[in-house]
């Protein structure tokens, strides 16, 4: 939700930036303003790139320059004017998103890096060369865009670009504060138990590059009509650069931050071509980190050892700045240092460093009243409750095998779940039972065998679609959205629930107004079931161990599962908190929800379950009732040994 | 047919050295899942280097292993300042920002010692080409291709006789594992970058009497290594030799035919392709992602 404080801020903003030609008239720190919003609003979209999802693109200029290139061809080619050329830049420049991202996000590792950065400099020869369609090297000159066949003047079309970077500002917010923005968040924390959670991890990862390109797209267009030239070489790889040290050092995921960031990206080189006026910033700097610093220091906030090289960088650039006598020579090198400086010491950029600086005093002089945390509740239990027991088996696994290289984790492996039964996997540590649960939920594709889950063959197919089929997990270690609330955690899990796409969530069109509400507070009854209704605000990796396995609980039941997985859940719990874990798993089964429960403690598997299978070495070795088993040799052998 | 042969020839000079730069890159990202995107300013700084040393009048052969020394000790700086603390950031970007921001220092550090206009390096052969049918290689193009293997062949046998390059290939199937038993990782890691930017020196040594040496000629070869490194697979040694060669071969044929403005042209497209087809690359192996 926007809160209202957000929209007081983009007010005045706004209303700062509308009274700025009137404030200071005069062309060129009007045409630098312009400058900064533009960039602010491509900003907007690679922070969905880097900061949400935690993705490195580097071509974003070439992104840029796709967005310019494709307003000025439209223009010089098909006489097509401004108002076409905007949402044409944005749909070819998001068309080239998905492009590069389609392949390149395919595969984990630094693949969307080492792409984007080949196409921006191949976009950047491409048009050199391509100069039957963007006239080369000359470039493109343009004019104002044209209104009732009146060219705007500077002043209006400074206009036009606050107006759409309001707008743009507007859909960001809505956008992160989205499902979808949540989805993004999640998958840069745990993309498995995202894909688990019914987001699949690709599209979405997909879908972030392709609005950030959108977002490029729209920048591009507006740069092009505010230069009115476009040129090739402007698109290239220090610009990239410049846009990514802007996020960083303005700050992820806020939009203050991304404005922060374009502001100092557009002054800054202003500043370093003048030798005057970069000694005097160079000096402030420095004195600034260094008076910071001190009292940091002091109270004990930080130690010497932390801040020696960023103290010493800073006042090293000072000093240096007084020896050089042009500075065009080594631009670059104090480019680099800045970069190296920025990465290690202000990772949180400008405004997440200070926030976390005054949190940081404030919490030096008082400590924080922690709120205790509320017994579980499973009284109306928001649980959707499934058709009861049918006599035919829901989840038939038939002869499934594992093979990881020569090692069989799973070997001819069958059995069967009926439709609101608790099913104990019990067997001594390595015997294969996380790694069924795996094969199940899709994580792992089984070397052979065949898993059907209500009556359909699932064997392959991807964990986000299994999820979205009803069957849903909590993992062995761990694995919340960390860095998200606990509301937002179970609020991922609720994803399905929202049926809204980007017209439905820029726009807030009723049903994404519905949707929220009443999902919310569904989410809200879900926490309410574990106990942590007044933490919901609370980051996860904060709770404690237990309660971080009963939201687990909380965010998988969100899914609205027919069938259950639970691996380990009493795994590290107090004697009390397992009371309350027991409690829930029976109001689950009461449901009508089925559940296959992996644990290690006996009283859990006797009280909850009434049918076990053993595992050992990758194999079934007994099955039947939790007291049959117990007393069966082949199990005592394989826990206790011969 | 003639002219596609001289074509492959060039093509697989060139090709070689992207394998070199490939195989650099691979080495890293084995042991720390880590490369370096200042690959291409070390050979850089490996030719350059090397120019000043043949200038000072030494010979060629004894440039070699000079170069390769500077470039082990340039691997160790960059490892020391741009990766080690980059990777107690818990996100790629750190060591990704942190290497192109010491490859932009290198470029502007390379340009005020050795100034902005390409150099030339003499060739240490004759210039008499050596023919073939109607298809002819140079002396040197020779050499590169020779040297390219020597030297990607020279540290798989270090990784696999010797007890450290032992530590090196252990230290890449499972950092944890490594760690435990007694291998210090971080100084694997540091090794790794020593070996990485040493291949990728002597590379530009090699490479500097066929092409100009000067402050900018890393970056494009850096570029198309990573495209070598993903078409072959980031975890095959012989892919990148594969990789490279049909990346070189694809860009002479595209300058050839269709005009050598597109030279750069095929090196994005073949990387969209394999990505689709094969996204571990044509030699790579598809791991099984552990939960």
């Amino acid at each position: 939700m926007i809160r209202w404080n957000q929209w007081s801020a983009l007010l005045l903003t706004s209303v700062a930036l509308i009274s700025l030609p009137w404030l200071l008239p005069n062309d060129f720190y009007l045409h630098l303003a312009e400058t900064i919003l533009i960039y602010t609003v491509l900003l907007y979209g690679l922070d969905i790139v880097v900061g949400y999802t935690g993705q490195v693109s580097l071509g974003h200029a070439g992104l840029f320059g796709v967005g310019a290139y494709a307003a000025g061809v439209l223009s010089i080619k098909c006489g097509l004017g401004f108002w076409i050329a905007l949402p044409a830049s944005m749909g070819i420049t998001a068309a080239f998103g998905i492009l590069l991202a389609l392949p390149a996000l395919r595969v984990v590792g630094p693949y969307l890096a080492m792409v984007t950065l080949a196409f921006g400099t191949i976009i950047q020869i491409l048009i050199n060369e391509m100069d039957f369609l963007t006239d080369g090297p000359l470039g493109i000159k343009l004019s104002k865009p044209l209104i009732h066949a009146h060219h705007l003047s500077v002043v209006e079309y400074y206009g036009v670009v606050v107006l759409i970077f309001v707008l743009a500002t507007i859909v960001m917010n809505r956008l992160v504060h989205s499902h979808w923005g949540r989805a993004f968040e999640a998958l840069r924390d745990s993309p498995i138990a995202t894909d688990c959670m019914g987001v699949s991890v690709y599209r979405y990862k997909v879908l972030a590059f392709v609005l950030s390109a959108g977002f490029a797209g729209v920048a591009g267009c507006l740069y092009g009509y505010s230069e009115q030239y476009i040129s090739p070489n402007t698109y290239n790889f220090d610009l990239t650069i410049l846009f990514l040290l802007a996020i960083i050092m303005g700050g992820r995921k806020s939009r203050f931050g991304a404005l922060l960031g374009s502001t100092i990206i557009v002054l800054l080189p202003k500043l370093l071509d003048d030798i005057h006026s970069f000694r005097l910033t160079a000096c402030l700097l420095a004195g600034a980190v260094l008076l910071g610093s001190v009292v940091s220091i002091r109270r004990g906030i930080t130690t010497l050892k932390a801040v020696w090289i960023p103290v010493l960088g800073t006042v090293a650039i000072a000093v240096v700045s007084f020896q050089l006598e042009a500075m065009t020579d080594w631009r670059l090198s104090i480019f680099g240092v800045m970069i190296l400086l920025v990465v290690y010491y202000l990772q949180d950029g400008i405004v997440g460093f200070s926030s976390q600086w005054v949190r940081k005093l404030k919490l030096a002089d008082r400590m924080e009243q922690s709120i205790p945390f509320a017994a579980v509740d499973v009284n109306r239990a928001p649980i959707t409750a499934q058709s009861q027991h049918s006599s035919e088996p829901f989840l038939k696994v038939s002869n499934v095998v594992m093979a990881f290289g020569g090692l069989k984790a799973l070997n001819r492996v069958s059995f069967s779940v009926h439709r609101g039964a608790v099913l104990g996997l019990i067997g001594p540590n390595g015997s294969g039972k996380s790694t069924m649960m795996n094969v199940l939920t899709g994580l792992y594709k089984p070397t052979a065998g065949r898993i059907e889950f209500k009556q359909r063959d699932i064997t392959g197919s991807d964990p986000s679609a299994i999820a979205l089929n009803g069957m849903a997990r909590t993992f062995q270690n761990v694995q919340l959205f960390g860095e998200m609330t606990v509301l937002d955690n179970v609020l991922v899990g609720l994803h399905h629930g929202f049926k809204s796409g980007l017209f439905g969530i820029a726009l807030r069109l009723g049903r994404f107004g519905r949707d929220d509400q009443s999902l919310r507070e569904r989410a809200d009854r879900l926490l309410t079931m574990v106990g942590l209704q007044h933490h919901a605000n609370e980051l996860a990796r904060n709770l404690p161990y237990g309660k971080q396995r009963l939201l687990e609980i909380a965010r998988a039941l969100a899914l609205d599962p027919e069938l259950l997985l639970l691996d380990e859940p009493a795994a590290g719990l107090t004697a009390a908190d397992i009371v309350e874990l027991l409690s829930i798993i029976k109001v689950i089964q009461a449901a009508g929800i089925s559940v296959v429960l992996i644990e290690h403690h006996m009283d859990v598997i006797q009280a909850a379950c009434q049918h076990v299978i053993v595992f050992d070495f990758g194999e079934i070795i007994a099955a039947g009732t939790p007291s049959d088993v117990q007393a069966n040799p082949k199990v005592i052998e394989a826990y206790l040994g011969a | 047919m003639d002219i596609l042969l001289q074509l492959a020839i060039s093509g697989a000079i060139v090709g070689m050295i992207y394998a070199v730069i490939a195989f650099g890159y691979q080495l890293t990202f084995a042991t720390s899942g880590t490369l370096n995107f200042g690959q291409g300013e070390a050979l850089m700084l490996g030719a350059l280097v090397g120019l000043s040393v043949f200038n000072a009048g030494i010979s060629y052969w004894w440039v070699l292993p000079i170069a390769s020394v500077f470039g082990a000790l340039q691997g160790f700086f960059v490892e020391w300042v741009g990766v080690r603390p980059a990777m107690k950031i818990k996100s790629e970007f750190g060591w990704i920002m942190s290497t192109i921001a010491l490859a932009i220092i290198f470029k502007n550090v390379a340009e005020n010692i050795w100034g902005r206009d390409d150099l030339r390096f003499p060739s240490p052969l004759s210039d008499t080409p050596i023919t073939f049918g109607d298809a002819y290689i140079d002396p040197m193009g020779l050499a590169v291709i020779g040297g390219a293997v020597v030297i990607m062949l020279a540290v798989e046998a270090f990784n696999r006789f010797t007890i450290l390059g032992k530590a090196v290939v252990a230290t890449a199937n499972d950092r944890d594992a490594a760690g435990l038993m007694g291998i210090n990782t971080r100084w694997v890691i540091a090794l790794s970058y020593a070996l990485s930017s040493l291949t990728a020196a002597f590379a530009g040594v090699l490479i500097a009497p066929v092409t100009l040496t000067g402050a900018r000629m890393g970056a494009s070869l850096g570029l198309k290594a990573f495209a070598v490194a993903i078409i072959g697979g980031l975890s095959s040694g012989f892919g990148a030799v594969i990789g490279g060669l049909i990346l070189g071969i694809a860009e002479k044929v595209t300058g050839f035919y269709l005009s050598t403005g597109y030279t750069d042209v095929p090196g994005l497209l073949l990387l969209l392709l394999v990505l689709i087809i094969r996204p571990a690359g044509l030699l790579g192996k598809t791991t099984i992602k552990k939960v």
